[in-house]
């Protein structure tokens, strides 16, 4: 049932360019891209129990590191970016040099977010830091980096952020048929990432993960070392945060500090829990699809969209703990198997339902406190 | 020759006095019980033996070797295991794949995500299985166990552990007389190939273990013998009544 619907949702997505009016092909992809930051979330909190409130961060060390490239090609050759022109920055950075070379870019893409995840990791779970204390550690570091880049505005075009892309790798960007090629292979990193993170899941690996989130402890004292697992969760989070930050920098033509601060780490974390975070396919669908709705209700309302959204999700929250795909996964379960399984997996919902509540008024505090501060 | 031995350690919280200048060894190859009052120190001397609380005075040596500041999983890794008092059976796995977390030789995450379980772990997780008697609910989550199967199972993921200690914390905490008797049972099978050490309050339990039983009081080793001499021992009568105090007051 379940590979049915995936196949569906596969074919729908792959065909998409063909009946897709152009204006949603280019939301489609953007939110694509935006599906591995999901996946990851999904990875690092459903599996493994970590709750991060900074994806941004990795997102836009991954963003910027393309974006710096594709803003060097696009610059007539001997000229600064604009924006350095702008702020009188007369030489270019020593670390602005290297992105010069397309190679270079995108293994910074795979390796920045990657050191930086794995680096704060290390830092956080060697401590024994866990719970709500991650969250707030990755929130407050976000800020702080989306801080600094509206900070430094010479070297990082500050509030604007990096725009006015051309070419990349000699395609034009702007050419006919980019946007319809770049969907497919925004499509294709998914699913290689989707198929990735499956096959981790099914390893020993994911099982362990799975086992420290019910039972670090318990882990522990088997002999495993439960920091060295978590840090190489969450290393993986920060990576695929890092490709959806570069894919989605060149999906919307423009990276800037209000595309990766808090309030868009805080939205991830909220459309993970919306779809499901212990589904990898609730977590896309969560992102694709909320994200989808919010653009619609947003242009259809838009005085009133952002209270319909508070209120859909405070009612999917109260009816659907486990999200979207945490309600209907029983529900497919009931096709297939024997009374018994339906029975228990609907106890241990109820069992989870405590937690997953505590860290959704984390969530909501969370976006309060953003929303206030960002007024003052 | 003892395998574990505990020199003058000490374990105080806020300056109470968990441990208090204790002294114990464990000899190699034998079950082992401790038994004591609530708030004897029993469950704080596992958890030093174990490096989740650390001595404040004294040493924990095992094997000759001092492990008081060694890591909690370097420790496993030495070959002591331990049962937790509340069953601490990882709830969303296969009973199955709780014994192969607990089975698993490799323990580091790279290893993990290349290689699974080998033909030798995979034969001793259904050994395991036939041992504790879950092979029938080998696919089951761990959640739907009932309590006394999931003592069984945290049993069983300890033994998978194949330390050469194995520490038993009141494995037989909310069990019925029949599931009691049954881990009694167990126990005495698993004493060939490992030393066991149980702790527990239960007397009627201990009594089924025929086994050298040491009794705790307020953080130190109290008195040693069979269980049947203890047991009509006037004064450990007189602290599993609570009544030292009122002695210590008269006297």
């Amino acid at each position: 049932m379940k590979r049915i619907l995936l196949a569906l949702l596969f074919a729908a997505l792959i065909f998409g360019p063909f009946y897709l009016s152009n204006y949603n092909l280019i939301l489609v992809g953007r939110f694509l891209a935006l599906a591995l930051v999901a996946m990851g979330i999904s990875f690092i909190w459903g599996m493994t129990g970590i709750l991060s409130l900074g994806q941004g961060l990795f997102f836009g060390v991954g963003g910027y590191a393309l974006a710096m490239h594709l803003k060097l090609v696009s610059t007539p050759q001997g000229e600064l970016p604009d924006f350095m022109f702008y702020n009188g920055v007369e030489i270019l950075p020593w670390w602005w040099q290297p992105f010069h070379n397309p190679i270079f870019a995108i293994a910074m893409v795979l390796f920045l977010p990657t050191l930086a995840s794995a680096a704060l990791g290390w830092l956080m779970f060697r401590r024994r830091i866990t719970g709500v204390y991650v969250s707030l550690i990755t929130q407050a570091l976000v800020l702080a980096f989306a801080t600094l880049l509206i900070g430094s505005q010479g070297v990082t075009s500050g509030t604007n952020g990096i725009t006015d892309y051309k070419t990349f790798l000699g395609i034009d960007l702007r050419a006919d048929g980019f946007q319809r090629n770049f969907y497919w292979f925004t499509l294709a990193i998914v699913v290689i990432g989707y198929v990735g993170i499956k096959l981790l899941l099914r390893s020993h690996f994911g099982k362990l993960l799975v086992a420290i989130r019910d039972g670090e402890n318990r882990v522990r004292f088997l002999g495993y070392d439960p920091a060295s697992y978590k840090i190489a969760a969450f290393a993986i989070g920060g990576l695929l945060a890092g490709v959806s930050g570069a894919l989605f920098a060149v999906h919307v033509g423009t990276i800037s500090p209000a595309m990766i601060g808090v309030i868009p780490s805080i939205e991830f974390v909220v459309w993970v829990a919306l779809g499901g975070r212990e589904s990898l396919g609730g977590a896309v669908l969560g992102i694709v699809a909320g994200n989808f709705i919010k653009d619609r209700v947003s242009s259809a309302y838009p005085d009133a969209w952002l209270y319909i959204m508070g209120i859909v999700f405070i009612l999917i929250v109260l009816v659907m703990p486990k999200g979207v795909a945490g309600f209907v996964k029983p529900l497919l379960e009931r096709f297939k198997r024997t009374k018994p399984v339906v029975i228990s997996s609907q106890v241990s919902s109820i069992t989870s339902t405590n937690k997953g509540h505590k860290e959704i008024s984390t969530i909501t505090s969370s976006i309060i406190s953003s929303q206030v501060g960002g007024e003052q | 020759m003892s395998l574990l031995k505990l020199e003058n350690v000490t374990v105080s919280f806020d300056g109470f006095k968990a441990l208090d200048d204790f002294n114990f060894s464990v000899d190699k190859g034998a079950i082992r019980v401790v038994i004591g009052p609530n708030g004897a120190g029993k469950s704080t001397m596992c958890d030093t033996v174990i490096g989740k609380v650390r001595p404040t005075l004294g040493k924990v040596i095992y094997n000759d070797k001092d492990i008081s500041k060694t890591a909690e999983h370097a420790i496993v890794r030495q070959g002591i295991c331990r049962k937790f008092q509340t069953p601490g059976v990882l709830e969303n796995l296969s009973v199955e794949d709780n014994l192969a977390v607990g089975v698993r030789k490799r323990k580091g995450w790279w290893a993990n995500v290349r290689s699974s379980l080998n033909k030798e772990e995979s034969n001793k997780v259904t050994e395991i299985l036939e041992l504790v008697g879950l092979s029938d609910k080998r696919d089951m989550l761990a959640s739907q166990l009932a309590h006394g199967e999931k003592q069984w199972l945290e049993i069983g993921m300890v033994v998978a552990a194949d330390p050469e200690l194995l520490l038993l914390d009141e494995p037989t905490a909310g069990m019925t007389a029949q599931e009691t008797e049954k881990t009694a049972r167990l126990i005495s099978r698993l004493a060939g190939q490992h030393t066991v050490l149980v702790i527990d309050h239960d007397m009627s339990f201990v009594e089924l273990l025929n086994a050298p039983v040491s009794v705790m009081h307020q953080g130190k080793l109290f008195k040693e013998g069979s269980i049947q001499d203890l047991r009509d021992d006037p004064e450990v009568i007189e602290i599993y009544l609570g009544r030292s105090k009122d002695k210590a007051h008269h006297a």
